[in-house]
């Protein structure tokens, strides 16, 4: 209890600090902000008159496909807002940052999470969940208290689910030092593959994106469920436990491939 | 021993680089691997409350050997210990116990107040807020950090910033203070306080010390002990004036006579040189003590002044650096 207490007290500073450090740069926040809409206004558009001129995609009704992109859009936001460091790892692998918290006496890879609150992400949290609550609406989603708390589950473990992925993907910037075009590469593919229902790809692509890397779960699988619709593979057991389940083990699967680069780290140095 | 350092050795292994196009591309696919033993079985012991120098040349592996000592790096082999526990397998109790500031890097919030930095470091090493205001004057006292708390990092002097350095390290009460290159850069005004901050906090508090310089004034001013590497070895391990006497036990005497001599004698003096009525010779100091030299020298010629030198610091240390390790 009291290491939970200090955590969170450490946490909480880490935040108030990085919040400081960013307002030390107002323009640079704002000129950001204003280029978010944008992206996701754009994305939202494309998929509007996808559905216009086909009527549907892979029997998903607009609104459908807009609950599905906001979810995604929303779990993005999360991470954008929490962990976003982890496209840094080999900027900070190369400046030697990981010294300094291997001189604190709590674990690397808490400090590493904590330690970064980004404001401008919070414009993509902020148009994510604008897009989901507006979907919410047009697929005529009934609050309840248990509906809400299922929602907020769902939220929950596909933000940490795509925070995991990127950091797996990240981590490999302990060996290459360089994680700027791993970043890339990884943003293009989980736009493409959280804002579509991945039954428009081919069975072999669905395979790899439930079982090697579970993107599915963290727009696909949940909107499933959550909009009763069934998904082309079958998932035994109810989905909304898979989208937990397999947010918690990629998540600790995540902590141990960092745990493997910081021993790589520990032994070269930068 | 209150830290042991035990047989410590590190290699690295280094991809050696071709040249040319030819060389990067058969690099790809053959890479030549060869392994540097960058820490050579180190062995060495400190006690509580000692300051100790560490120094080498460039590239010798004292960097290497201080973040093996502060778990940062994972040696190859041997164990580094501070005050009982394993660096490396209790690191987060070992770390809580010491401070560490390394000159070339700042580990302060570099575009917030220097106070905010401290106020982080509270909270993470759960330092009691009466404790803490408490170490603030005292750090205040010897540092004077007190006008540079409201002063973004970036826009601090390197004297005040590495002032701002030592104090966030000492402010948890370490029992050892790890220093590396702390006056690096600095002018000389900066350097003296901080060679008195390190002097105050070891008399105050009894604080280990471990300092890495190329600077030899804050050997001589500092250290009673010294820990010399060279190529990864460990040469020479103990007290400054037994390194100097063991490296040239020679003594200089400047003598100066009253009229040109031809010549100036004694069984166990060698001359070097003669500038007119100013004699240079070199002594053993084992055979024969300065005030009997002087006196015997006195008794035969007409001398008019004597002056005895000891030899240089950096000279004696760049003759160690120089002599090949085998």
């Amino acid at each position: 209890m009291k290491s939970v207490r200090h955590h969170l007290i450490v946490a909480a500073y880490y935040i108030k600090l990085s919040v400081m450090k960013q307002l030390e740069y107002p323009l640079y926040i704002l000129g950001t902000m204003l280029m978010i809409p944008l992206m996701y206004l754009t994305g939202i558009l494309l998929l509007y008159y996808m559905v216009e001129n086909f009527h549907s995609l892979a029997g998903w009704s607009f609104p459908q496909l807009a609950f599905m992109y906001g979810l995604g859009y929303l779990s993005h936001g999360v991470m954008m807002v929490f962990s976003v460091q982890n496209w840094w790892i080999g900027t900070y692998v190369l400046r030697g940052e990981f010294d300094r918290m291997l001189l604190r006496p709590l674990s690397v890879f808490f400090q590493f999470s904590a330690m970064y609150f980004n404001v401008i992400g919070l414009m993509d949290l902020f148009v994510g969940a604008a897009i989901f609550f507006y979907a919410c609406d047009l697929v005529h989603f009934e609050w309840t208290w248990l509906s809400t708390i299922n929602i907020i589950l769902v939220i929950a473990a596909s933000s940490l689910l795509r925070s995991a992925i990127f950091t797996i993907f990240c981590s490999t910037a302990f060996w290459t030092k360089r994680s700027q075009s791993m970043v890339m590469l990884l943003n293009e593919f989980m736009d493409k593959t959280t804002m579509y229902p991945l039954s428009i790809y081919p069975h072999a692509v669905q395979m790899v994106l439930t079982l090697v890397i579970p993107i599915g779960f963290i727009s696909y699988y949940p909107a499933c469920a959550i909009l009763g619709k069934s998904s082309s593979i079958e998932l035994p057991v109810e989905i909304s436990i898979w989208t937990l389940l397999t947010s918690i083990t990629v998540h600790l699967l995540s902590r141990l491939v960092f745990r493997l680069g910081l021993k790589k780290y520990e032994s070269t140095g930068s | 021993m209150f830290i042991e350092v035990d047989d410590l050795v590190k290699e690295f292994s280094i991809t050696k680089k071709k040249k040319g196009i030819k060389g990067a591309v058969s690099g790809l696919f053959r890479p030549e691997k060869i392994n540097l033993r960058a820490v050579d079985h180190i062995s060495f012991g400190i006690e509580e409350s000692e300051i100790v120098g560490y120094i080498g040349p460039n590239g010798a592996g004292k960097s290497t050997t201080v973040k093996m000592m502060t778990g940062i790096m994972h040696p190859t082999s041997g164990t580094v210990s501070i005050g009982g526990l394993s660096v490396h397998a209790d690191r987060k109790k070992v770390v809580s116990d010491i401070g560490v500031v390394f000159g070339q890097r700042t580990q302060l919030y570099w575009d917030l107040r220097l106070g905010e930095s401290f106020e982080l470091l509270k909270r993470i090493y759960q330092i009691d807020s009466k404790i803490f205001n408490h170490n603030i004057s005292v750090l205040n006292d010897v540092l004077e950090i007190g006008k540079l708390m409201d002063i973004p990092v970036r826009q601090l002097s390197l004297g005040q910033r590495m002032r701002g350095d030592l104090a966030a390290a000492m402010l948890h009460n370490p029992s050892v203070l790890f220093l590396d290159e702390p006056t690096i850069g600095l002018d000389i005004q900066a350097k003296r306080a901080i060679r008195k901050f390190i002097a105050d906090i070891n008399r105050l508090k009894g604080t280990t010390v471990i300092l890495t310089t190329h600077d030899l004034d804050d050997v001589e001013q500092l250290c009673k002990r010294l820990i010399i590497i060279n190529e990864g070895r460990l040469v020479e391990d103990g007290p400054l004036q037994a390194i100097i006497d063991r490296v040239t036990p020679y003594r200089y005497l400047v003598v100066d006579t009253v009229l040109p001599l031809q010549d100036l004698k004694h069984p166990l003096v060698k001359a070097i040189k003669k500038e007119d009525t100013c004699f240079w010779m070199k002594f053993d100091k084992a055979q024969i003590s300065a005030s009997k030299l002087t006196m015997e020298l006195m008794q035969q010629y007409p001398i008019k002044d004597i002056r005895l030198k000891e030899p240089e610091i950096e000279d004696v240390i760049s003759e160690i650096y120089k002599r090949r390790v085998d």
